[in-house]
Order: structure tokens, then sequence, then C-alpha cells
């Protein structure tokens, strides 16, 4: 079904909810709250196309943790002994040349041996590095990519690519396109959430393009929730008025507007009814869903944040809180991974603010049966050279054509390594995972077929995984 | 039993006629024995099914079979057999392969994702035994004067635009609407043409005058109105991606707000759009061509102009290739100009020929060699302050200021001659420096050596292996002719609105289309920038024809356009409709009623801000900050942002001055569908969410309106409820309250003082939001209570939504 047709099939049904309001309100309509009328909850809660899932779904939820400005692979997951031995040597030319490079362009290329060493974990034998200590504890469940690639060598257009398969601006976030498929499983939360946090070098700007719904419709943008403040814009009433007073207003709002429309007979009234509803909802789900006062002691421990922080430890534990209310799609950015020089001292504190907080999320996950269906994806928008790169201490510069990535939860083989880079982990060689890959295989799990979900929009059918063809990395499925 | 049949039968009808009825407009199934239409019917099928494989591109070109191209449909494919044989499809290749089961034989591939239905064989078998006539695309095909329909009912008309439309609706759609009544009217206009609500006096002034140019009359007020081109700036900064920032990585503030004034003015001027589209695209160039011709201020406004080359996003970021990034500025400004002025998706060939139109990665190229003269070596530098800077810029001052400038240097230059070290001189050039700094920078376009342009295979950068190429327009439209001179951005501008030597037919075609659409609320023609063949066909095709071909008899006059527009019956018929009629046409294709839609978000703010009274009418100048939640910008970095709200009138500005960040723009605009303006868009989304409730319920600047609005009601709306309520009503949505709403919002004012007796600081912290101070000779729980039914009426659909 196409989104015109699907705006018609909802314009039809409001134009039905429509005349059933108008009948039920023609004799008590100023007695009536919009929430009594019944009509509001089948509207505000779109269940997705007709259709999907087009097959039996392995995760009904995304959660995406993107360690903002590029992890090194070679002090994460890809271990390279081979760079161990050249270091300080020139970086062999048959690697670089030709190739594109950001902050190193014109410079001399020297390789740079891992700053750290690794170790094999749990009873798969995963390579982790020194730095990953308790991400180690779930080596078990991870499915270690090392050969994924992509095509954008800066931050910005990085981002953008891996969330909507393309450079271009207005196209949707994976998010979107998730909840456009599969619609919501939450009637007083948006389908998909994003948060923030900052640590570690140079933290890179992060765009809220980076979670637009793009051409689909704008319902489906990611909501950007917020430590300080309101968590949500302007979801707290404002100052001097009392949850009773604001429900006392939108009693009467919606009062007004369905009295006005039976002369107006405008469909768009009910869309209306129901987003006020919704707002008023939100008004109180969300304060709840940040409050974590109900949480236990063992379990604050574990992540390790304190309410209201704005760390990532915080943000780990809200996703889990977001993951219980049915929320679809939760996207996580740490910003601080962009360590063109000091390696050693800012993988230290990224790591120090990501690596227990991502396994309290995992282990929480699974101790709650919630990881068998909750997809959770790690990595940043690209790697980082073998090559050095000094501003200040030993550094690496940004690096696209061999990184890391790991999967972990519904549908994913536990205890994998797939993939693999060359000695010195420049380039991917062995089953190659490209971004669109990645989305197809994401969809895949979330029972959606990639190449059926496609919306026309400028003369194409326009598709999270594009048009080159991708494919869904089978091996790594449980 | 025979007696429940025709039951039955009413019943499939109606739900057929549901169904099939919005189909058929978009050229979709047609009946069994209707005459197909090649570009209705069979052009849409073949692009949607075959033209990956047999269309434009040669490097996916399967069997030497184009199905885009006549020659090659009706001709030989490799296998020898014809294709198409007009007026017989048992002899044509095309049917046996379509009806082939052997899956080596059948068309499309069992492999491929796609598949024709019987209907749709059945249709094109009917096209060929029809014969199988060919036509061009219609969007590539000038415009053609049409010959006026007949009507039956002729008087219904008051213009030759009504003509086609009743035309259509007398022959296949529901009766015309009857006529808006003349409340909903004027705020129609107001909206629609000046994007401010009326005030009361002035609706009073026309419901009652009785005069039969009354209408005409406030239709010409508005155009003459300095908020027209305000009004219709908004779309056009829509389309040309106006924003204050840069957009990529550090979204730096960028220094711009100039040209925004350029194009309110150039509406207001009602500027000629051949004059409009040659000054955004070339200004410089003529600048310099004209350059003993015009005055100081004319070349000012040029190169003012020329800053349209200039606000697509660019980056400064540590590590950013040169190369790729002017690829990618080169791709960008393609995308732009030919959704914003040839209504097609020339952007796609950046990496391939177009899979559907004819348009190839050449024509890309060379057309993005045009814009190759552009200085902009200087945009990778930064720096990463606030606003940046991205030479060339220039320095622009208020007419005053240049006035008293050249005064000042003149009187300068008379001192130094005298080689005088008066303390006088001193004087004069802290005048000017204190000129200097007040005045607004903005970039301009700089025409320097152009750089080389080559096609890049696949859009790939690092690849230099492509041929060079010289400035050029598509090859499908023929040659500019320049002689041995390179064709440079003037000559693209020339072409694009000369009706004899270049495409203006086509172009005023894209445009007449986008005004129907600014009054209508959907255009002629769906797809507002792109008329590509995988776009639907307009429905009243002829109406668009006559349209462009008015707009370019009225030398490109936009106010005369607008004016012809909403002096037509068609625009003034009321959006009332039944469930029935809404649901046979729900995307208003016939145009049997006015459409009805939500305000865009600049209107949703003007509209609050003009009924409470605060708004800030002034034209021009720089960007504004309204009220922002704390610590939006906290991503932002080199350098990080602190946004300040202004702290005076700006703070009450229009939407269309406010300060567009791209990567964070203002929630509210946001939640309101207004664009990101990274990309052209033509036509907004109109969306209804929770985000945007939120937004009307407690953003501050609908809080403080409600309040200022309320101490209004109070104090100037008499001395019952009723009247005070009234008082509010009516500007907001020009009409009194009946007997049901009053009773609603009194009950909400009793309720709301009765919750704030019992707390009387939240009234206290209620009316202290805003900058405006609270009239002080109000009692707190009197306007507190007040300021919530001046809330309720703010948030009432009726009150943001243009009937």
């Amino acid at each position: 079904m196409t989104d015109q047709q699907l705006v018609e099939q909802r314009a039809a049904r409001r134009t039905f909810l429509s005349q059933a309001g108008l009948g039920l309100g023609a004799t008590a309509i100023g007695a009536l709250s919009a929430q009594q009328c019944g009509a509001d909850s089948e509207i505000s809660h779109y269940r997705g196309l007709p259709g999907l899932p087009h097959f039996a779904a392995r995760a009904k939820r995304v959660i995406f943790l993107c360690m903002a400005g590029g992890p090194s692979h070679l002090e994460t997951f890809d271990y390279k002994p081979e760079l161990d031995r050249l270091d300080g040597e020139p970086m062999p030319k048959s690697f670089t040349k030709g190739q594109p490079i950001a902050q190193l362009q014109g410079q001399e290329l020297r390789c740079l041996g891992p700053v750290n060493r690794f170790k094999r974990y749990g009873q798969s034998g995963q390579l982790i590095s020194d730095y990953l200590p308790w991400t180690a504890r779930v080596a078990d469940d991870l499915c270690i990519i090392r050969s994924m690639v992509t095509d954008q060598i800066n931050h910005d257009p990085a981002h953008t690519f891996m969330n909507t398969g393309t450079t271009l601006s207005g196209r949707p976030s994976m998010g979107s396109w998730v909840n456009y498929g599969l619609g919501s499983a939450t009637e007083n939360l948006p389908g998909f959430v994003v948060m923030t946090s900052v640590g570690g070098r140079n933290p890179q700007p992060i765009a809220s393009r980076q979670w637009s719904a793009g051409f689909l419709p704008s319902r489906f943008q990611g909501v950007e929730f917020h430590a300080s403040g309101d968590p949500v814009h302007y979801v707290s009433s404002p100052s001097g008025v009392s949850e009773r007073g604001q429900r006392q207003l939108i009693d009467t709002v919606a009062g007004l507007n369905m009295h006005r429309n039976q002369i107006l007979q405008d469909p768009e009234v009910d869309a209306r009814l129901a987003a006020y509803e919704m707002a008023f909802r939100m008004q109180s789900s969300v304060p709840e869903l940040v409050d974590i006062s109900d949480e236990s002691q063992e379990i604050l421990d574990m992540y390790g944040g304190k309410p209201g922080d704005g760390s990532f430890a915080s943000n780990c534990l809200l996703a889990r809180r977001l993951v219980e209310r049915g929320v679809r799609f939760i996207h996580l950015y740490h910003r601080g991974w962009d360590h063109h020089g000091e390696l050693d001292k800012y993988m230290n504190i990224c790591c120090e603010l990501t690596d227990k907080p991502t396994w309290a999320l995992l282990t929480d996950l699974k101790q709650r049966g919630l990881l068998e269906d909750t997809l959770v994806i790690w990595g940043g928008e690209f790697g980082r050279t073998p090559m050095f790169q000094g501003k200040g201490d030993a550094g690496r510069d940004h690096h696209i054509k061999g990184f890391s990535m790991w999967m972990a939860g519904g549908g994913i083989k536990p205890g994998i390594t797939y993939g693999e880079t060359d000695d010195l982990g420049y380039n991917a060689v062995t089953d190659v995972v490209q971004i669109r890959d990645l989305h197809a295989t994401m969809l895949h799990l979330l029972g959606i077929n990639h190449a059926q979900l496609a919306v026309p929009f400028q003369g194409l059918d326009n598709r999270l995984t594009g048009v080159l063809p991708s494919q869904v990395i089978t091996p790594i499925l449980a | 039993m025979n007696t429940f049949v025709p039951v039955t039968i009413v019943r499939c009808v109606s739900v057929a006629v549901l169904l099939v009825l919005p189909m058929t407009l978009d050229g979709g199934e047609t009946n069994l024995d209707q005459q197909v239409d090649f570009n209705r019917d069979v052009r849409p099928l073949l692009s949607n099914k075959c033209f990956f494989c047999h269309g434009l591109d040669a490097k996916q070109r399967e069997g030497g079979l184009r199905l885009d191209d006549r020659d090659s449909a009706f001709g030989k494919g490799e296998s020898g057999e014809t294709t198409i044989v007009a007026g017989h499809s048992d002899a044509s290749e095309l049917m046996r392969r379509l009806l082939a089961t052997d899956p080596d034989e059948q068309m499309p591939p069992s492999d491929s994702d796609k598949s024709l239905s019987p209907q749709q064989i059945d249709m094109l078998r009917r096209w060929i035994d029809q014969g199988a006539h060919w036509q061009k695309h219609w969007a590539y095909q000038e415009p053609v004067n049409p010959t006026l329909p007949t009507v039956r009912n002729p008087t219904w008309c008051k213009n030759w635009v009504d003509r086609f439309i009743l035309a259509k609706l007398e022959a296949k759609g529901p009766a015309p609407s009857s006529p808006a009544d003349r409340v909903t009217l004027i705020r129609r206009l107001y909206f629609d043409l000046i994007g401010l609500p009326p005030t009361p006096e002035q609706v009073t002034d026309f419901v009652s005058d009785s005069c039969s140019q009354a209408y005409e009359r406030v239709v010409d007020q508005l155009l003459a109105s300095p908020h027209f081109g305000e009004r219709m700036a908004m779309y056009w900064l829509d389309l040309v991606r106006y924003a204050d920032t840069v957009g990529y990585h550090g979204d730096q503030d960028q220094s711009i707000s100039p040209y925004r004034d350029y194009v309110i003015d150039a509406f207001n001027d009602n500027m000629p759009l051949d004059q409009f589209t040659h000054e955004q695209l070339a200004g410089d160039l003529i600048a310099t061509r004209e350059a003993d011709q015009i005055d100081a201020s004319r070349a000012t406004d040029l190169k003012i102009a020329s800053g349209y080359n200039r606000i697509l996003q660019t980056s400064h970021e540590g590590g950013v290739q040169k190369k790729e990034y002017l690829a990618i500025y080169a791709a960008d400004r393609i995308r732009n100009l030919s959704g914003v002025w040839m209504g097609s998706s020339l952007g796609c060939c950046q990496c391939h020929e177009h899979k559907f139109d004819p348009f190839t990665a050449r024509d890309f190229y060379t057309m993005a060699a045009f814009f190759a003269d552009i200085d902009e070596d200087r945009t990778f530098s930064g720096p990463s302050t606030i606003p940046t800077k991205r030479e060339p810029e220039m320095l622009v001052f208020s007419p005053s200021d240049q006035k008293e400038l050249v005064d000042l240097q003149t009187k300068i230059e008379v001192l130094r001659q005298q080689d005088s070290e008066s303390q006088m001189l001193a004087g004069l050039e802290q005048q000017k420096s204190r000129i200097e700094q007040r005045a607004r920078r903005t970039m301009i376009t700089v025409a320097v050596e152009p750089r080389t342009i080559r096609i890049l295979p696949r859009g790939n950068w690092l690849d230099e292996t492509g041929e060079i190429v010289e400035p050029a327009i598509p090859e499908f439209f023929g040659k500019l002719e320049t002689g041995p001179r390179r064709a440079d951005r003037l000559d693209l501008a020339r072409w694009l609105t000369d009706t004899k030597t270049g495409t203006g037919l086509l172009t005023a075609r894209v445009f007449a289309n986008r005004f129907w659409y600014q009054l209508f609320g959907t255009g002629i023609a769906k797809q507002l920038d792109d008329f590509g063949i995988q776009g639907s066909l307009p429905s009243h095709a002829q109406l668009l024809d006559a349209l462009a071909i008015h707009l370019v008899k009225s030398n490109w006059n936009t106010k005369q356009m607008m004016k012809l527009l909403v002096m037509s019956q068609t625009y003034q018929q009321s959006s009332l409709t039944s469930a029935e009629r809404y649901a046979a046409d729900p995307e208003n294709r016939l145009f049997a009623r006015q459409s009805r839609y939500r305000l865009p978000a600049e209107l949703i703010r003007d509209n609050a801000l003009s009924i409470s009274g605060l708004l800030v009418e002034d034209v021009g100048g720089t960007s504004a900050r309204p009220y922002q939640p704390a610590g939006y910008y906290r991503h932002l970095n080199f350098p990080e942002r602190t946004y300040t709200a202004d702290t005076d009138d700006r703070q009450w500005r229009r939407g269309v001055y406010v300060h567009w960040q791209r990567q964070f723009l203002h929630p509210m605009l946001q939640a309101f569908d207004a664009p990101s303006r990274e990309e052209c868009t033509a036509d907004r989304s109109r969306s209804n969410t929770p985000l945007a409730a939120l937004v009307l319920l407690n953003d501050p600047t609908f809080l403080e309106a409600a309040r200022v609005l309320a101490e209004r009601m109070i104090q100037e709306g008499g001395d019952t409820i009723e009247s005070q309520i009234n008082f509010a009503f009516q500007r907001a949505v020009s009409r009194v309250a009946d007997a049901e709403e009053l009773s609603l919002l009194k009950n909400l004012l009793l309720q709301s003082k009765d919750l704030y007796r019992v707390d009387p600081s939240a009234a206290e912290a209620l009316i202290q939001i805003g900058q405006q101070p609270a009239k002080e000779n109000i009692e707190p729980i009197e306007l507190a209570a007040w300021s919530i039914v001046a809330r309720a009426i703010l948030n009432m659909h009726e009150t943001i939504t243009r009937n």
C-alpha cells in the first residue's frame, strides 16, 4: 500500500468516525470529553501498514547504541597483531593509494599499533579489548561484525548515511521507517525515542535530521527526550497550571471543537482531538517514565547513573523502561568518540562512561526476558584508521573501509564473530557488510522484507535500503 | 429473492465509486471500453514496469530496446521482432512477451519484483489495437492556448478559470459547492494573501459592504499590503531552502538575511518572475554587465539576489575534502534549480542516466558547469564562530545609513585631500565605522575563473577519468546559442524564462501550478517540484496551460495571477462538504470545493500574536529569536551554542523572520511541519501530532499571547462575560460565540477561578510568563482565569484552520 493510499484510507476512516462522533455528540456534546468519545484511540493508535509484518518477527523493537564520533575498531573488537608489528613504520601505499582520507590528507602515513591488549572472553572466546571489561562479560551474547563499510568519511553525512541509507537530506531515518511499517505498541509515548549523552574527545554535533521522518508523515519522526528541563519539549504544563486545570482546558477545547464540527464537518477534527488526548497522556506518561524512583538500588547500581544526569548510563536505564512501555525504536547517541589524538586517554573516558551501562542494559533486558525480542545494535558512524594521527598524543583519523559493530538479542546468533578486515585492519575483506545490509538484516528481524517497504517519492520507490543490491546477513541469524 | 438484488447492486456501486474514482483521476485503471490515453494510461505503466531495463540508461538497457523512445518501441529489438505494431497487438512482440509463461520469455522477468495485472496487459493490448497513439510527455510539450470549454451553466463562472473547472464537473463530477459565506471568504483572503487574520472591523466592513466591488476591493488592498511579500516569501524561502545556518556539521549561523528582504521586496514590488529568476541566478553577472547603466543601490540589490547561489548547505568540518564537497554543492544546486524552476528531478543524474525522464548524467554535469564560476574556495575555512564567514560576503546598509555613509565618505575624502589630521576627521571616521558595525553582512555570488567540471562516473568524486564538460542545457532541450563564448549563469537564467529560445513556457507552468497550490491547497499537477514521467497527470491540463500562457503574457505578473485566481468562483466556493462528496474526492482533485487545512507553522504564530495584539508588523530586517526551550542547542558544537531569546520587540515578529536553524529548527516551527530547509520543499506536509498540541498548549509564546489577549478581554471587552468572550472570539475566528460555546467557556472560567482561588500563587506564576509585563491593575486570579479561557480560544481547531 502506498503512502497515498494509506492517507486516503485514513481519511476515509476519519470521515466515518466523524459521522459516528456527530451522532453521539449531538445529544450531549458539552458533557463529553474526547477521551470518552472512543473514537480517538483508534486514530491515534496507528498499528502499521496492512500486511506487515511480512513474516514472523524475531524482534519487536530495536535499541541502537550509536557511539557518535566513530570508535576505533582496532582498540575494541578487531585485534591486528600485524599492525602492532608495523607500529611506527610507513603505512604500505598499496592500502592507501587513491583512497579517501579525512584529516590526514597530504600527510605522511604511518602505522599505529593497537594501543591496548585484547583477550578472549566467554565460552565463545570472542576477542575483546581491555577497554571493554564489562562488555567482555556478555561476550557470549554478542555477534561482533568486523567487516562493516560505509560510504561517508565525515561525521555529519556518515550519520545521515547510517540512519537513512543515503546522504541526501529529507529522507526518513530507520526509526521512522520501522514505526511507519509496524506502527506503535504504545498509546502514551512516541514510537521512536532519541536520547543523547556526551563525554570524551571533541563531541561532534548531532543534527535532529538524524531522527527526521523525511518524506514520511511527521508523526513518525523521532522525539528527543532531554535529561534536563522538560523531558520532551513543552510536555510540562505551564507554571501555574495544574494537571486538573490542563484537563479542564483540553476538555473545553474538545467540546468547542466537537460542537463546531457539527457545522464544519471537518474530518481533521477527530485527529486533532486524538492528538490533544495523546498530548495530555504524554504529560503524565513521560514524567512517569523518567521518574526512576521505583527502580531497586541493585538496578541503579548496575547502570550506575544518577537520575537526571543525562549520562549514557541513565539513558540505558530509560531505554529499558521505554522497551517495557512498548516503544518501537530507541536510539541512543553518545558523543565523544572522535579520537584524532590522545586515543588512550579518550578511550578510557568513553569506555568508562559507556561500557558498564551497555553491559547493564543487556543483562537487565536478559533477566527480564526482553532481550529475546529486542534487537540491540552497537557501533559508530565509521571506524578509525590503522594510521597514526597526532593531535596531542597518538590518535586515529576517520576510516570507512572496514570497522566493527555488534548486534545482540532478538533473532541474532549469539557468541559469534562475523567478517574480517585485512592484516592491518584497513579494508573489510571477508563477508563485507554494507550499511544497507545492516538495514536489511534489522528489518528482516522485525519481520519486514526490506524490498517491500517502499514509498514513492520524487519519482522513485524509496526504501531504507535504497536501490543498490542489499542482503540480509543470514549467517548471523539465530 | 429478486427484490434483494438491486440493494446489493447499489451497495457495490457505491463502494466501487469510493474506491475507483480517485484512482482514475491519477491515471490508473480505466473502463474497459474507454479509449486508452497514452500519457494517462500507458506511459506511467511502461515507466513503472519497464523503463528500468528498457529506458534511457544505456548501461541498464536490455535487448537494445527502449520503451521510452517511440522509434525504438516501434522498431525491431535485438531479437529481430517488432516490439509494437500499431493496430495489431497479435503481431506485437511486446504482447507476446507480456503473455509468455516460459520464464525465459516472460516480461517483466519473473525474478524482478515487477509484474503486470491482467487488466494492465489488456489495457496495453487495447492501446495497440486502437492504433498505439504515442504522445510526448505532457510536461515537455509547450503549453498551447486551449479553446475555452463550453459549460451548461456559464453564469456560475466569474472568469475563464472557472470554465475549465466547471466543464469537468459538469462532465463527470459533483456539482460545484455553493459560495463561501462572507466571513469565511475574507478570512481565506487574509490568510492566503497576507498571512494574517482580519480584524473584527475589517470583517464587519466587508460583510456589511453590499457593493458588488467589495470583494475585489479587499483583494486589491491585500495585494498592495507590505505583508503580501512576507506571505509569498514564506513559500519561496521553502523552495530555495533559505536558512540562517550553514546546515552541515557545526551548523553555524551564516549571514544572509538581506536576501530574505530582497525576496519580500520583490514580491511587494511585483517584480516580474523572469527578472526575479535572472537576478537570483545571475545578479552578480547582470551587475557587472550593466555596471555603467545602474546605480549603486540597484547593484547592491543584484548582488544580494545572487545570494541564492550561496544558501545551500555548506561545511567547514575539519577533514572535509574540498573536491568531495564541491561535488556535493554542485549536486545540491542542480537538485534545487531543477526542482524549483524546471519541475524535474535532474538530481538523479548525478550518478546515472535518469531512469524515467529524458536526462542523462552528462546533462547533470553540463548543468553543474554553469555554476563552476562561483567563488567558494573560502567557504572551507570557516571560522567556527557565530556567525561564521562564508566569503565572499558584503555589507548591506539600511537606506538611511547608506545615504549617511556616502555623505560621510565625501566629507572624509575632502578633509583627507586637505591633508587634515583634525579631530573632525577622526570623528567622521568613527561615525563611519559605527555605521559599518551595524550593517548587515550577506553572502553574495562572485564569479571567478570557472573550475574544471568533469563527468563523475557514478557520481564518484575520486574518479577523474570522466570527460571534461562545458556549460550546456540538457541535450533533450537542444542547445544554447552563445557562439564561441562560454555559456554562463545568465544564459541559463534567460533560457529558463525565454519563451522563444528557452523553456519559459514550461517554467511558467511550474510556477502557475504553485500559485494554484498556494490558493487551493493542492496543485493542478500534484507533484509541485517534479512534473516528470513518474508523477501523475495534471487534473486540468488545459487550465494549467492557459494559466502558464497567461502568466507569460502578463509579463510574469505575480499579483495579476494571484488576483485572477482569487477572483474566480472556484476559489470562492465553500470548503464545507458532505462525507460522501469528501470520500469521492478526498484530495480535491476536481476542485468542486475549496480546501481546508491547518495554517502553516509561521501563520500559527502570526495568528496568535495578531489576535492578542502583540504582533510587531515591521517588514524586513535581521532574524528574530522567540522563546525556546533551554538547552535545545546543546548538541551543537564548533562553537558550543547558547540560545538567547530576543528581549526587545523582535520577540513578537512574524514567523517568516524566525531564526532558521537547519539542524535544530525551532520546536514550534518543527512541530507544525516547517521544513528544515536542507532541500527544496515544494509541498509541506500538514500533520496533526501530539507534539504540535503540546506547543499550542504550553509554549510560552502562546501562553503570553493568551494572557495579553485576556487582559484585553477584561479591559476592552465590555461589561459582561459574554461580551468579553466575544471580544476574543471575534479576533480569533471572526464571529461571535453561540450559546453552547459561551456556556463551555464560561464554565471553564468558573472552574479556573475556583482553582486559582485555592492557589493564588499559581495565578501569579501563570501571568508572569513572557516578557510583556502583566497589567498590574487586573487582579491576578481574574487575569489567570481569563488567560485559561484565552488559551482555549487560541487552541480551537477553527482558530488555526484556513477554511
